[in-house]
């Protein structure tokens, strides 16, 4: 290959940080990875006291890349001082439907995470870690216990650290692939060995977290960018991306794009030349009809929003969010009813059942929906359906409710002329209905009162 | 952890003013302002808010989006909204929400009319669905267990049932299987809920999906009345509120006090009305004639019992069971002592204290309270399983560990269910209590000459000694001492060393300072209901009513009187409330006693074996839904039971007959009515002076509290110098036998048609190890104990138990050392 398409410098702006050589071989042992320069920024970091790396994350400006946003400075400044049981958490359950880019993070250069989790977990004075992962990257866990071990090794892990005073253990924590369990207290949960259901905030993670103790937690993205901040220093690498949202950003592409995968772009890159520059736009003869910038959870944007820069605020200008920073891109081949019915099958799944608005408001969505294909709906019940989202958006006790609210309410919203020509289509084709079979009741324990 | 200061806040709510609690949550708060914030899953009881039926959203200024009121604690100036169209919009929404999957069959629905559900939607509610799919579909209803039927549909998941079961009982069995609106409860494994406390679900659960299998289909609300009253089946003494329809009670819920059972009831307690109205129940007068029991005029039955306790005169003795009320007590006292002349007596199984140690051990300086277990710095519990002995302090001593981080110490001979909340938990030889105390004593007094010697005659070991007193003496951290309650059973000053072991234990709190220290203390597990009350209105062989020392040396207490008629010194016994075969000890002499006494006038609701054989008059007892009369809480609570239904058949108040039966001896104690008997009572008990009934009412009065506990008798409280205790017997190839008694003792199980599945099988608890060596095996049906008094008995394997040790539920074998021999094969059942 000539070109390398992770390659951002292909765009002109800057070097790639997390995906530098990311192809290159054995990139995933120690070996290699010190070579590069690897576990530098750990010693670096370990002569530095705590107060004062925390000092570069903050200048740093680095905004969390799993979805909310929240920078990781702020973050760490909220965990209490002083000698308690803290833990530093890695979640690494990336679940959001259109989010690939831990994935290769983990696989091709798991020791950068684990450097960048030392490192933030030193800051905070934890002295236990967790990575949690999703259970169905069992290759990147595999990976992720192998570096693990060689790190233990060579001492960058256990007990007094490079022959500092800081110890940290690691362990690497396999889920059992549940979407929630990527919500943050969920995964708390999880890890505790319960059922994996949010809790209520506050309090949050950093006061009470892991087994009631103060806890950071980030994303694998996150912690993987950590090093670099040590390695440039907060302020440079600040200079990069906008001023709102610095740095870069691991974008993965997906949908009716050529060239899906991972790009490195630095933030505020216009979605146009992600989309059409990196990623080669739809096939030929195809539009974008719209595009979901930040994983399946985002309210959808459409064509007129391409040349909004791509970074936290511009996307939440636009209504919708950067998230975890996955665009999925729907070109005009697609119905939007197709869409919407997708991802609220997919967030009905997932809905852990624990708050009533969330539970009971994506099965109605989804049942709406089955009938608007179905051709069983009429336009009021897309009134219903709005009006359902809005009664879920913001009452729930995490934001999986939202996660569907917010997409398929600007689904209805921006296509609402393609819904309703959907629903005549379908009854047309279908003047009575579908007969639905009754559902088998399920045979559950207990035997007859 | 002491108990929180309380301090006020000002808040506006829907633009009124209002001061309540600091850090309360929003939806408590909002009642001092007499707002109403509809909640499901809060419970506060339960612990931590969950938020997970977002039924509580409110707006709060300054905060963006909808707050749940169930998890946003009350602070100074906060300014909250409940009543614009964004939190209606809201409401309405979750209701809508909750609607939809529930199948709205209010009409078949045992929760109609007294449904939260209900009374939320058509309060809050849109009343109106969009809703037109199809529901969601469970099979239903089925049995969760014997005792609670299940109806996934009516469920709207709001995990008070599961968050109870998780972190209220700790039992762990209920669990949300699936996800989605799929969720459902269920238990972990698939076998039936039943646990100890398993139906507190029912009235924690906010719809209909947990309903009681007994109350099913009885009746509706407005059938029903309610009536207050106190249970008297175990010295917990709940609050409890009868539940009655056309004289017959129905149903027993909880009647929260916060300071006697928190609003929880055990099973027993919930599901034991039942032996209320069964066909088994004596309702009226016996008398044996010619060897068989004959229903009688209660005329001729009280003759016949005058005459016999007369004749017999100081050859009659009496004894008072645990569920005797302080007057019915008062009043045997005053038969036994004025009109028979007789003053053998007893209300302690195990036998009697000197009074000075009964003083010291109920000196008010030294008592703790129920919710002092809550706020403890650190808890013993000795000698006492609670979970049998006292159902509800179980769940109040898990509360004070789970949410207070009280230390916990347990100290018992047979494994205890609280031993996974301990920080520290040792096990001594059964009926080694005196010498594990002594041994305590030494740790704390830092004497190391005879320690060792006491250790091993406790049959424990010097580690867990060291570590309770550690634990207890260090609890208070390093501010000195801290607040200690030590949970004691009466079962350790049982015997003739009990007095002994007493002064231990009042050496044990010596050395903790526990004496006049708020929120610390001793809190005595009596074997009966209303032990305390018992000795408090004088039913003890040298003691009468308020402590007072009676001079009638030679008076016998349970153990004597049990040899005395054994003996023939004594000829005529007059049993309240008590049947020894059962309650007491020493099974085989109470027998050779009752079959040599002449006359035998029991008291009681159940023929049981005793009565059946032995007894000459038998008069048919109340129920405590029928009772009238007070107990006392071991804490020291005077409590008033109240009537919630007539008498069934001939069955009389326990007080007119004790009455009757002074006046037919020649005493008339000149009351007419139940609240006479305890007007005199009061007059008569120093520490109760003052009191009425009045000012009992519905929540008791702790008298420990009042001023004229100066009435108690001054107490040494030690330090008292210690004999050395007897040795734990050695083994010596055979096995040392404990002996319990589960919650599940007493004949209102067993006649309760909906508890009798609980009822216990003859069981021995052993060791796997010393199962092995005996070659049984869990299951086996084995024989203990000598030939004259062997006992058959199921070998259940626990793991927990000691070796050299096993554990039996029974009252046929004393403690002691015994064998364990496979049981022939003829004689297996």
């Amino acid at each position: 290959m000539s070109e390398n398409p992770t390659n951002p410098s292909s765009n002109g702006r800057t070097q790639p940080l997390l995906l530098r050589g990311i192809d290159e071989e054995g990139l995933h042992t120690l070996e290699v990875y010190r070579r590069r320069g690897g576990y530098e920024a750990l010693t670096k970091a370990l002569d530095m006291a705590p107060g004062e790396v925390l000092e570069q994350l903050q200048a740093s400006g680095l905004r969390g890349r799993g979805g909310a946003g929240f920078a990781i400075g702020k973050k760490a400044s909220f965990m209490p001082e002083g000698a308690m049981d803290k833990y530093m958490v890695c979640n690494a359950d990336e679940s959001e439907p259109g989010a690939f880019k831990d994935r290769e993070l983990m696989q091709k250069n798991p020791h950068q995470l684990i450097e960048g989790l030392i490192i933030a977990a030193y800051t905070v004075g934890a002295n236990r870690a967790f990575i949690y992962i999703r259970g169905e990257y069992q290759r990147q866990a595999d990976v992720l216990d192998a570096a693990l071990a060689e790190a233990q090794g060579a001492g960058y892990l256990g007990e007094r650290i490079l022959g500092s005073g800081f110890s940290l253990t690691l362990v690497v924590h396999r889920g059992a692939g549940a979407y929630i369990c990527g919500e943050e207290t969920a995964l708390l949960d999880s890890l505790e060995g319960k059922r994996g259901n949010p809790r209520i905030k506050p309090p949050f993670p950093a006061n009470q977290g892991l087994y009631q103790g103060p806890t950071l937690i980030n994303n694998v993205e996150t912690l993987a960018t950590v090093p670099h901040v040590i390695t440039m220093g907060g302020e440079k690498y600040a200079e990069l991306g906008t001023e709102s949202s610095p740095g870069t950003k691991v974008v993965s592409i997906s949908g009716n794009v050529r060239r899906p995968g991972n790009y490195e772009v630095e933030l505020g890159t216009p979605v146009r030349e992600i989309i059409y520059g990196l990623a080669g736009g739809p096939p030929e003869g195809r539009e974008v009809k719209f595009f979901f910038p930040g994983g399946s959870s985002a309210p959808v944007l459409t064509a007129e929003d391409l040349d909004r820069p791509y970074d936290f605020d511009s996307m939440a200008e636009a209504g919708s969010m950067l998230g975890s920073g996955s665009v999925i891109v729907v070109d005009d081949s697609v119905p939007v009813v197709d869409v919407a019915l997708k991802v609220a099958k997919f967030y009905e799944h997932e809905s852990c059942g624990k708050c009533s608005p969330c539970r009971e408001g994506t099965r109605w969505t989804r049942t709406i929906l089955q009938r608007v294909d179905d051709g069983t709906a009429t336009p009021m019940d897309l009134d219903i359906m709005a009006s359902v989202q809005e009664q879920i958006l913001g009452n729930c006790l995490c934001v999986l409710g939202d996660s569907m609210a917010m997409p398929i309410g600007s689904m209805v919203q921006k296509f609402r002329a393609e819904f309703e020509a959907h629903i005549e289509a379908a009854r047309a084709r279908n003047p009575f209905g579908d007969e639905e079979p009754e559902p088998p009741l399920p045979v559950v324990q207990g035997a007859a009162a | 952890m002491p108990r929180p200061e309380v301090n006020m806040v000002t808040l506006t709510i829907d633009g009124r003013e209002v001061s309540a609690p600091e850090n309360v949550m929003l939806v408590d708060g909002a009642k001092y302002g007499d707002v109403e914030i509809p909640v499901f899953c809060y419970e506060p009881k339960l612990g931590q808010p969950v938020g997970a039926c977002r039924m509580c959203l409110v707006e709060v200024e300054g905060i963006p989006k909808l707050q749940t009121g169930c998890s946003t604690p009350v602070k100074d100036g906060m300014v909250v909204h409940t009543q614009t169209q964004r939190v209606k919009d809201a409401q309405e929404a979750v209701v809508e929400f909750l609607l939809i999957n529930h199948p709205l069959d209010c009409p078949v629905c045992d929760k109609g009319g007294e449904c939260p559900l209900q009374d939320i939607s058509f309060g809050w509610g849109g009343g109106r669905s969009r809703f037109v799919e199809p529901k969601r579909h469970f099979e239903k209803p089925l049995a969760l267990s014997p005792l609670i039927a299940i109806d996934r549909e009516r469920c709207i998941l709001c995990y008070r049932c599961v968050r109870f079961s998780q972190e209220v009982s700790e039992d762990y069995q209920l669990v949300l299987a699936a996800r989605t609106a799929d969720t459902y409860v269920a238990t972990f494994d698939g076998h039936p809920y039943v646990a100890p406390f398993s139906g507190n679900i029912i009235e924690l659960c906010p719809v209909g999906a947990l309903t009681s299998r007994p109350y099913r289909f009885r009746a509706r609300p407005w059938d029903i009345e309610g009536s207050g009253s106190v249970c008297t089946l175990c010295p917990s003494q709940c609050n409890v509120e009868l539940t009655v329809r056309d004289e017959r009670v129905l149903r027993v819920i909880s009647r929260v006090h916060e300071e006697v059972d928190d609003g929880w009831l055990c099973d027993k307690g919930r599901f034991a009305y039942q032996a209320i109205h069964v066909d088994e129940r004596i309702t009226q007068p016996l008398v044996r004639e010619g060897g068989t029991l004959r229903g009688v005029s209660w005329e001729r039955a009280l003759d016949e019992a005058a005459r016999g306790l007369s004749r017999a005169g100081s050859a009659s003795a009496a004894l008072a069971g645990g569920e005797t009320t302080n007057e019915e007590g008062f009043l045997l006292q005053r038969l036994t002592r004025e009109a028979v002349g007789s003053a053998h007596m007893d209300s302690r199984a195990g036998g009697s204290l000197p009074v000075e140690l009964h003083a010291a051990l109920g000196a008010p300086v030294l008592q703790a309270t129920v919710p002092d277990l809550q706020y403890a710095h650190a808890i013993l519990v000795l000698d006492t399983e609670p979970v049998d002995d006292m159902p509800i302090v179980d769940l109040r001593i898990r509360k004070g560990v789970r949410r207070n981080r009280v230390k916990l110490a347990v100290a018992t001979s047979r494994p205890s269910s609280l031993d996974r909340n301990a920080a520290v938990s040792v096990r001594y030889a059964p009926g080694c209590g005196e010498a594990f105390v002594a041994a305590l004593n030494a740790a704390l007094g830092g004497e190391e000459k005879n320690f060792a010697e006491l250790v091993a005659a406790a049959g424990t070991t010097a580690e867990g000694v060291r570590a309770v007193a550690d634990l207890l003496a260090g609890a208070g951290g390093t501010g000195g001492p801290g607040d200690v309650v030590i949970l004691w059973g009466e079962r350790l000053t049982h015997g003739r060393r009990g007095a002994a072991a007493a002064r231990g234990l009042l050496n044990v709190a010596g050395h903790l300072a526990l004496a006049g220290r708020e929120g610390a203390g001793l809190l005595e597990v009596p074997a009966g209901t209303n032990g305390r009350g018992l000795r408090e209105v004088g039913v003890l062989p040298r003691i009468g009513p308020g402590m007072a020392q009676v001079a009638s040396p030679g008076a016998l207490g349970a153990a004597g009187i049990r040899d005395g008629l054994a003996a023939g010194e004594l000829s005529a016994v007059h049993l309240l409330h008590v049947d020894p075969l059962a309650d007491l000890s020493g099974r085989a002499a109470w027998k050779r006693g009752l079959e040599a006494a002449t006359t035998v006038v029991a008291h009681s609701a159940f023929l049981t074996e005793g009565l059946r054989e032995h007894a000459t008059v038998i008069f048919p007892a109340e129920s405590y839904a029928e009772k009238e009369g007070t107990v006392t809480h071991p804490d020291g609570r005077v409590q008033r039971l109240r009537p919630a239904i007539g008498h069934p058949g001939e069955v009389r108040p326990g007080w007119q007959v004790l009455a009757e039966l002074m006046k037919r001896a020649g005493h008339d104690p000149g009351v007419l009515t139940g609240a006479m008997v305890s007007r005199r009572l009061f007059e008569a008990v120093g520490m109760y002076a003052g009191l009425t009934l009045e000012e009992l009412g519905g929540r008791g009065v702790r008298w420990p509290a009042r001023a004229q506990a100066a009435a108690w008798p001054q107490a040494d409280l030690g330090p008292f110098g210690l004999e050395s205790p007897p040795a734990a017997p050695s083994p010596n190839g055979e096995l040392r036998l404990g002996t319990f008694r589960s919650i599940w003792a007493g004949p209102a199980v067993g006649a309760s048609p909906a508890l009798r599945f609980l009822v216990p099988k003859v069981r021995v608890e052993m060791a796997p190890a010393d199962a092995q060596r005996r070659n049984v095996t869990h299951g086996d049906h084995v024989t203990l104990g000598a030939d004259g008094s062997a006992v058959e008995a199921t070998v259940m394997l626990r793991d927990a138990v000691p070796e050299g040790t096993v554990f039996m539920e029974t009252n046929a074998l004393d403690p002691g050392l015994v064998d364990v021999r496979k049981a022939p094969p003829e004689s297996r059942r």
